[in-house]
């Protein structure tokens, strides 16, 4: 099969292990004939062996894609890790849901996961355990996590830039009245 | 005894205009830690990508940097091909990347000219910016504006050029080789120069392995890894040319790595202009499945990623990309350690960093 699959045998058949679902593992290409391999892990936690799996080789974390899925009424989170080896990129996805609410870091093996594994925390407010610096990378630490997830109406933005509030807090803080 | 001091740096001015604020433990002159505090131009354009149709964000994409515009909208396009499994004619692939090459000419003359700029040698800084402008002036006759080339859309090109502008494009490049030698020799050869670049901010190969860092900041540390050659797209797979690593891995080896560059992207326009082939221009969007996929190309600083997810509608449900900046910034931590104060800035210049693409 991995003859005319494009990709390194021991990261696709350590990866195929990991993925045992229904529509779990596809293999594309683009129209330059470069691979993309897509694989949708058993659970969360696996990604750490995936991490390991392609960083033996020496694959190279691209980036990490959190994005919202809906399915039975509800949402739930999935983050697509994105490596590079030799050329061909490998896209690891672990779904999180009410059984498997959380993921583990994978900075300790990947250092340059740190930032998008926080960006993924404040966004989309994904549980990241394990992670050895989980500081805000953008957003400010008063703003709540997963903003990305939320709908903020005009509204109310709008009311908050033109009203008096800020003005009357820092009125206050001074100990004056407004 | 030593003492640790506390010196924040930033957020303005810190090499270009752009807001990034480094937390500098430093010992008399000396840096000892970086804790870098970024996120003060978050545009939440992600979240603006997928309230747009896959037309719009083309526009979108090409906002989301200055020097790097081209490569934006040039790989989203590639993810949407990718996803709807369109194959884009010859003409278009030749003109990509032919955007694409004069975009890194001036990308990188702009960062070689700003580090004369910090350097303080005023001269160099605007004989390179002079320079420049031969390339600018293309840009603005070819494509009517000197930053958004507005060039790339969903399968294919908005532009062409005919004799007339293939004529003058190669005459502007022939007008700029020399000079662009000549600046290269000035930048390898002169003693103000080499005294602050050699062997300031160095980036040590294992660590930019480790680090994952992409661009002429992973081939100045010698790791080569060059999208254009490592899974070719677009007209790569027909040009001939090549990509340059150093070892040093300092200020003074991604310089030179970036005007190598420089040299080999006038060769690349030259068979682009030669070989340029017949053909439509663009082919039309096919039906929008329900799926998911991926690009990447070689902007200026490196590697771009763009992740987009389908569901059968025109609005993306996910729109994500990583810019070469995101990976690279964590290497000033390795750069800046033990070395003097006043080269913090030169040395954060020497990853061409780009905040506003960092922080989207």
């Amino acid at each position: 099969m991995h003859d005319i699959i494009k990709g390194n045998p021991h990261v696709l058949e350590g990866l195929e292990k990991l993925c045992t679902g229904k529509k779990a593992i596809q293999h594309t290409q683009d129209s330059f004939g470069n691979a993309f391999h897509w694989f949708l892990l058993d659970e969360p936690a696996l990604i750490v062996e995936a991490a390991k799996i392609l960083h033996d080789p020496g694959a190279r974390l691209a980036m990490i894609s959190a994005y919202a899925v809906r399915g039975d009424d509800k949402k739930f989170q999935n983050a697509c890790y994105e490596f590079v080896l030799e050329g061909t990129v490998y896209n690891v996805t672990a779904h999180m849901d009410e059984q498997h609410p959380d993921v583990p870091s994978i900075t300790p093996i990947f250092a340059n996961a740190d930032w998008h594994e926080r960006e993924m925390m404040e966004l989309f407010g994904i549980k990241i355990t394990n992670h050895p610096n989980p500081r805000r990378l953008f957003l400010d630490e008063e703003l709540d996590k997963g903003m990305l997830a939320k709908t903020v109406p005009l509204s109310v933005m709008m009311n908050g830039a033109s009203s008096s509030e800020l003005w009357e807090m820092i009125l206050s803080d001074k100990g004056e009245k407004a | 005894m030593s003492k640790t001091f506390n010196l924040p740096l930033g957020p303005v001015h810190v090499a270009l205009e752009e807001p990034v604020y480094f937390n500098l433990d430093v010992e008399g002159e000396t840096i000892r830690k970086v804790d870098i505090t970024s996120g003060h131009v978050h545009r939440g354009m992600e979240a603006m990508a997928m309230q747009r149709n896959l037309i719009k964000n083309t526009t979108l994409t090409e906002r989301v940097c200055s020097l790097c515009s081209n490569s934006h909208s040039f790989t989203y396009c590639m993810s949407v091909e990718n996803a709807l499994g369109m194959t884009v004619p010859r003409r278009a692939r030749y003109l990509r990347v032919l955007a694409e090459e004069i975009k890194r000419i001036a990308s990188h003359l702009f960062n070689t000219a700003i580090q004369a700029h910090i350097i303080g040698f005023k001269s160099l800084f605007m004989h390179v910016m002079e320079v420049r402008e031969i390339i600018q002036d293309v840009k603005e006759s070819v494509y009517g504006n000197r930053m958004n080339l507005a060039a790339n859309c969903i399968g294919g090109v908005k532009y062409d050029v005919n004799g007339e502008y293939i004529t003058y494009i190669l005459n502007q490049i022939d007008r700029l080789e020399p000079q662009v030698s000549e600046i290269r020799d000035i930048y390898s050869s002169n003693h103000n120069v080499l005294a602050r670049t050699k062997g300031i901010g160095i980036l040590p190969k294992e660590d930019a392995i480790r680090l994952g860092v992409v661009g002429p900041v992973a081939r100045g540390s010698g790791v080569m890894n060059d999208v254009r050659k490592e899974s070719p797209y677009a007209a790569y797979t027909e040009l001939e040319f090549k990509s340059f690593t150093r070892e040093a891995g300092c200020v003074y080896s991604r310089t030179q790595v970036r005007l190598d560059e420089v040299l080999e992207s006038f060769n690349i326009v030259r068979q682009v202009c030669k070989n340029l082939p017949d053909g439509p221009l663009k082919t039309p969007m096919n039906a929008i499945p329900v799926t998911q996929a991926c690009a990447r190309s070689e902007a200026p600083r490196g590697e771009v990623f763009y992740y987009i997810r389908t569901n059968g509608t025109d609005i993306p449900e996910r729109l994500k990309w990583r810019v070469p900046s995101y990976m690279n910034w964590e290497a000033l931590g390795v750069m800046m350690r033990d070395c003097a104060v006043a080269d913090s800035a030169l040395i954060a210049n020497s990853i061409d960093p780009c905040v506003s693409c960092t922080e989207r």
